[in-house]
């Protein structure tokens, strides 16, 4: 969400100008908007996103550092939603998936508390 | 405890915890057990490998009472934090991602020795439980 009240966010070039984005960590060009309409705040092919909203005040945030996906929320109803960490200042965001998102990337962040479990799994026959 | 026993090569991956501006003194929570939001349980300050209880160890709900550093109580929110989520840090270590029900804000915050493996598991296998997008993904390779 950007604040009106805010000039900088007119100047916000990567995301306002010219419907597309450029990937803060593997630099694809990323249209802004899905196939489907849905508006994208991550790059599909990396999942990376950069922190641009402020989601503890309100408004844009002016840390604009690059935001890491670091885990998979599950929404009641099934969908999943990707949790970023800002590389600069901790952050944490969550934003839906989207239908042409890197699956094998979303997989890997799904799986990976289990293939570096603390514990033993073996302990855990049915759950 | 099956769970204390960590595979020896993680062991000594394992680096100390990193220096964080957690604040301790301010507000005397130190020294206080508390009464769990999730499941009424009395839970008793002191968690094993974490230098400060932010969780429920058998339900794992939090409750939402810093704001930006950990241990600030700076948050007047006071909402009900629910467990939504797993993510691993770059050493390894588990850290469980809560979600304040009141006013949805996410904090991340490591697990403590004698937090319910179980609940961990499960909160663990949650993306994998409901097949549609683990098969959607299948579908897709
Ligand atoms: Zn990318
Ligand atoms: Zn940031
Ligand atoms: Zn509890
Ligand atoms: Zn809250």
């Amino acid at each position: 969400m950007s604040n009106p009240n805010n000039p900088r966010s007119s100047s916000h070039q990567h995301t306002l100008k010219v419907g597309t984005f450029t990937c803060a960590w593997c630099g694809l060009t990323v249209s802004t908007f899905a196939a489907d309409g849905t508006r994208r705040n991550h790059c599909p092919s990396c999942l990376h996103s950069q922190h641009v909203t402020d989601h503890v005040e309100g408004g844009t945030s002016e840390c604009r550092a690059r935001m890491t996906p670091i885990a998979i929320a599950v929404l009641r109803t099934g969908d999943w939603m990707v949790i970023h960490r800002c590389v600069r200042c901790d952050e944490l965001t969550s934003n839906p998936v989207c239908t042409d998102d890197n699956q094998l990337i979303l997989m890997r962040i799904a799986v990976r508390p289990l293939a570096q479990a603390p514990f033993p799994l073996e302990a855990f026959g049915t759950l | 405890m099956p769970r204390r026993k960590l595979p020896r090569e993680r062991n000594r991956l394992r680096r100390p915890q990193r220096h964080k501006d957690v604040l301790h003194t301010q507000g005397g929570h130190r020294g206080n057990a508390f009464r769990c939001v999730g499941c009424r349980l009395e839970v008793s300050p002191d968690a094993p490998g974490t230098a400060h209880r932010n969780h429920c160890p058998t339900c794992l709900t939090s409750l939402h009472v810093d704001h930006r550093v950990p241990g600030d109580r700076a948050s007047g929110c006071r909402g009900r934090m629910e467990a939504l989520s797993l993510s691993v840090r770059q050493d390894g270590e588990w850290m469980i991602i809560h979600h304040c029900l009141s006013c949805g804000e996410l904090s991340a915050n490591r697990i403590a020795g004698d937090d319910n493996a179980l609940a961990l598991v499960r909160l663990a296998v949650r993306p994998l439980r409901d097949t549609t997008m683990a098969s959607r993904t299948l579908l897709t390779l």
